[in-house]
């Protein structure tokens, strides 16, 4: 009994880091938002502005594996 | 209908498809009825890394290594990444002037790298280049090896809940339940000893590229004590002086995002690959090996290139005049 329990309290516990994830989304959306935005601008700059798009998205989508690592934590250890 | 003696290019790309699709069809036919007689497992999660043999190395200062199938991955990597070496070290030495196999691959990536490398860094290049490159080609092969059918599926069959190792004979499938699968070699970005030791090399040589930069006075970002006396309100340049001492957390930071990006990303990618395996057992992962090998080769851009800013920003000195930015 007491181990399903702390097994359920990790399921969602999992889950609940994983809401994080939502920053993350949003994050890459508005970086490749702008980046189509100003490709659209100013088509000759895709090249550079698509590099610093995925520099952008690496970094907002760090944030969301940071919670997946969380979450695999405390599912598998 | 076109008629084939005419239009042989036609004829050889229905040939193709037709081969194609008999190829897809069979496979998947073989694939159902593999499903059938062999029904999937469900892959057993393991998050540190498993020794392969049973005892030990003794070393004198750091006590017992174990071989563990990341480092095995490891030597893997270095084997290659040597032999890339040798390869293109006899391409250089031979005095052929046009670069052609893998020589020329190296070339045409270098070049580019380069060019990237100058167009950030400037007059630093020759200093911020070795280590964008070095980290962009050891992080790639590292993350490629995930592709390779057998590693992190082919290696010892050993019994669940045992973390020891005791092997009860040779098996292709993690599974979870009574036996557990350790594999002889998992993808070395799954080791967070690997991906943190990078993070570590790449922040440090960030340091020593600064200090080159600037001297002494690099460490007045972290610790800006000249704030306190020029700005001119006091209590304001007691606050810069408080906001350089952030720097510092920034920095650690920066580890902790380098070492938990790439480990995290892989290791999502690997379980992903297993647990799609487990849901579908044909063609579906064919797609997300295709979805892991462009996330291989654009987390190790990321991580090359996030150094090479780092690097980059190193060097310039802080403090608001940016003229030689774009030397």
């Amino acid at each position: 009994m007491e181990q399903a329990i702390v097994q359920a309290a990790k399921l969602i516990g999992a889950g609940l880091a994983m809401i994080g994830a939502l920053g993350g989304g949003i994050g890459i959306g508005l970086s490749a938002q702008g980046a189509v935005q100003g490709i659209a601008r100013n088509p000759d700059a895709a090249g550079q502005v698509q590099t610093n798009m995925i520099l952008g998205i690496a970094f907002s989508e760090a944030v969301a594996i940071y919670c997946l690592v969380i979450a695999l934590l405390i599912l598998f250890v | 209908m076109a008629d084939p003696k005419k239009d042989p290019g036609t004829r050889k790309k229905g040939n193709l498809r037709k081969e194609f699709g008999i190829v897809l069809l069979s496979t998947g036919v073989l694939g159902a009825l593999g499903w059938h007689f062999f029904p999937p497992v469900m892959p057993h999660v393991q998050l540190p890394s498993e020794p392969v043999v049973a005892h030990p190395l003794s070393l004198p200062v750091l006590g017992d290594v174990y071989l563990t199938n990341t480092l095995v991955a490891m030597l893997l990597m270095d084997l290659v990444v040597l032999a890339l070496v040798y390869a293109v070290q006899k391409a250089a030495k031979s005095g052929d002037l046009v670069p052609r196999g893998i020589s020329g691959a190296f070339e045409a990536l270098l070049e580019a790298m380069y060019n990237l490398t100058e167009s950030t860094a400037g007059k630093w290049t020759a200093d911020i280049f070795p280590y964008f490159a070095t980290f962009f080609i050891l992080v790639l092969i590292a993350n490629y090896m995930e592709l390779l059918p057998g590693v992190d599926s082919i290696g010892w069959l050993v019994p669940a809940e045992h973390s020891g190792h005791a092997a009860k004979g040779i098996f292709l499938l993690k599974q979870a339940g009574e036996y557990t699968v350790v594999p002889w070699v998992r993808v070395l970005s799954t080791d967070l000893n690997f991906t943190a030791g990078l993070a570590l090399v790449s922040v440090f040589m960030t340091q020593v590229i600064g200090v080159k930069a600037l001297g002494l006075p690099y460490f007045g970002k972290f610790f800006n004590i000249k704030a306190v006396f020029t700005v001119k309100p006091r209590w304001m340049g007691f606050i810069d002086f408080l906001v350089s001492i952030l720097e510092i957390i920034s920095e650690v930071a920066k580890i902790i995002s380098f070492s938990f990006r790439l480990f995290g990303n892989l290791f999502a990618g690997s379980v992903m690959l297993f647990v799609i395996g487990f849901l579908v057992p044909i063609w579906f992962q064919s797609a997300v090996l295709l979805l892991e090998a462009f996330v291989g080769v654009i987390q190790a851009l990321v991580f090359g290139m996030l150094t090479l800013m780092f690097m980059s920003l190193a060097t310039h000195p802080h403090g608001g005049e940016h003229e030689e930015a774009h030397a």
